[in-house]
């Protein structure tokens, strides 16, 4: 038996979310934004590995970077796949590949594990660009 | 206030049937409109969702960011254009004479989503019609790798499976056969009878299992091989889940599409969530015969060094023009991160992340809102944009023709 400390394997699949379509229009970039954009559906399988509660936070971990999002069960999700909103969190995980001809983050190869940490702020996912 | 008819620019639907109460700059109700259309009719007209004139985040006039930018993109040795998605046509051919004046490379959103499979549309290898022969005549849609209910809200009722306008005693019912293909439960599956549950990147053997190469083609290919070759005229539907689990190679696809063709009618329908990518590539195709990934550096060339994403993570570009796109909150963070140091002219008419962090921003007039011209959906038909207010930011178009007047190559 593994502790759940250490993680599972997980491939992040993301999808668009009208909801966060409308925020982004609106130029909500803060709670609710992060409110609808910081969830991870994971297996009841998965989450019992985990040993998470329903709205347990965990942390994401990939080769580009980590988030804090909060964990939801969902029956509908096979074992080993998360399901994500396509958003500043997910573009924080995903990284390009040049081999591949299309947008990164679609499919997102990670680690999760339970954390005590606060979900990630969106104000720590806004690029800041150096204006030139 | 009064009542204006109006093209929604909210997606790729182009709802033409939304009616909008205005009162000089104020929005009053909107009708027909989906949540996502009238929370972007909302912002078009909220000042504070507007971007302000800047040069390096500092207030100044129209003139000076526009002199600014012609400095910037003729002092460049590298220029890039990207964007052009959701501009109008008019817009899109001065981008390009732009690129071609400058030496430019030139590329938008369809170099890393539908451009592959549009561009098979546009050279006749795949087929295609426009979503009004889909009403008439369409027996079986398939959604495939796509859930309208999040991109296109009002697809289904003003295009497809609602839009069907038979009643019985009992009221409405269904004149055809609604399925779909994905990799995860979704209000449009809930729906779909039958829905087609895949595995994640599963879509290339399901298609290998449609023709019938495949010794062990699952219950989902026969299955679905049979409700085909059932129908008349199937239509389907291409979202960025099945590009994406192609990769963009959409070969396969093509000889299923080909093999299918020749017991039924089979059309062929990119659920392009901008207003006019297919403009664009439609547009560029004719000047260049490429879709994307083009470079005028010394005449015409083509390649994936040409792209966005490789310009950005190869470091390929000086100066980078954006129209009316926003890649900070699209990309990866690791690979936006490369643009630090890059001048970024960025015009656009809402505020976004890309306007943020942009070296020169300047806004631009929305489209079908305060500026008309012309747009070609995602089925190919043309749709002209209404202009219901006249003083809004200047068009992208105008901007454009005086970079055009300034730039030295």
């Amino acid at each position: 038996m593994i502790s759940p400390w250490e993680g599972i394997s997980l491939t992040v699949v993301t999808h668009e979310d009208v909801h966060l379509s409308i925020l982004k229009h609106r130029g909500d970039w803060d709670d609710a934004y992060q409110k609808q954009a910081a969830i991870v559906r994971l297996s009841p399988a998965d989450i019992e590995k985990l040993r998470l509660k329903d709205n347990a936070r965990v942390e994401l971990a990939s080769s580009a970077g980590s988030v804090v999002v909060t964990a939801k069960s969902d029956a509908t999700c096979e074992a080993g796949m998360g399901l994500m909103p396509s958003s500043l969190f997910t573009n924080l995980l995903a990284s390009y590949d040049p081999g591949s001809n299309v947008l990164p983050g679609k499919y997102i190869e990670a680690r999760v594990m339970p954390t005590g940490k606060d979900v990630t702020p969106v104000s720590d996912l806004i690029m800041r660009r150096n204006r030139a | 206030m009064s009542s204006s008819m109006l093209v929604c620019t909210g997606c790729g639907c182009l709802c033409d049937d939304v009616q909008a109460e205005i009162d000089g700059n104020r929005l009053g109700q909107i009708e027909n409109a989906c949540a996502k259309g009238a929370a972007y009719l909302q912002a078009s007209f909220n000042p504070e969702r507007r971007p302000k004139i800047s040069i390096r985040g500092q207030s100044c006039s129209p003139e000076a960011a526009i002199d600014e930018a012609a400095r910037l993109l003729s002092k460049a040795k590298r220029r890039l254009i990207f964007g052009l998605d959701n501009s109008t046509l008019e817009t899109q051919a001065l981008a390009i004479e732009l690129a071609r004046k400058l030496g430019a490379a030139l590329d938008d959103a369809s170099s890393f989503s539908y451009g592959p499979l549009i561009e098979r549309i546009l050279s006749q290898e795949l087929p295609t019609c426009s979503l009004s022969e889909v009403k008439d005549k369409a027996d079986l849609l398939l959604y495939w790798g796509a859930n309208p209910t999040a991109t296109h809200p009002r697809h289904l009722s003003k295009y497809t499976y609602y839009a069907y306008a038979d009643f019985n005693p009992a009221g409405w019912y269904p004149k055809v056969t609604l399925s779909s293909i994905d990799v995860r439960p979704t209000e449009l599956t809930a729906m779909s009878k039958p829905d087609f549950r895949i595995k994640p990147r599963g879509d290339r053997e399901l298609i290998s299992g449609l023709l019938g190469e495949s010794p062990t083609a699952s219950v989902e290919a026969k299955q679905l091989s049979e409700l085909v070759k059932k129908s008349r005229f199937c239509t389907i539907f291409c979202g960025l889940g099945l590009v994406h689990s192609l990769d963009g190679d959409f070969s396969g696809f093509g000889q299923m599409v080909r093999r299918l063709s020749q017991s039924i009618r089979m059309a062929v329908i990119p659920m392009i969530a901008e207003t006019n990518m297919v403009g664009f590539n439609q547009s560029l195709h004719k000047q260049t015969s490429y879709v994307n990934q083009v470079s005028f550096a010394g005449g015409v060339s083509h390649g994936r060094q040409f792209s966005f994403l490789e310009q950005v993570h190869k470091n390929a570009a000086d100066c980078i023009l954006i129209v009316g796109s926003d890649p900070f909150s699209m990309l990866p963070q690791s690979l936006m991160s490369k643009l630090q140091g890059v001048d970024i002219i960025c015009l656009d008419h809402f505020s976004t992340p890309t306007t943020e962090g942009a070296s020169v921003v300047i806004p631009t007039a929305v489209p079908g809102v305060e500026c008309g011209g012309n747009v070609v959906r995602m089925d190919g038909d043309s749709i002209a944009l209404a202009q219901p207010i006249k003083n809004g930011d200047p068009m992208e178009e105008e901007i454009l023709r005086q970079l055009l007047q300034k730039v030295q190559p």
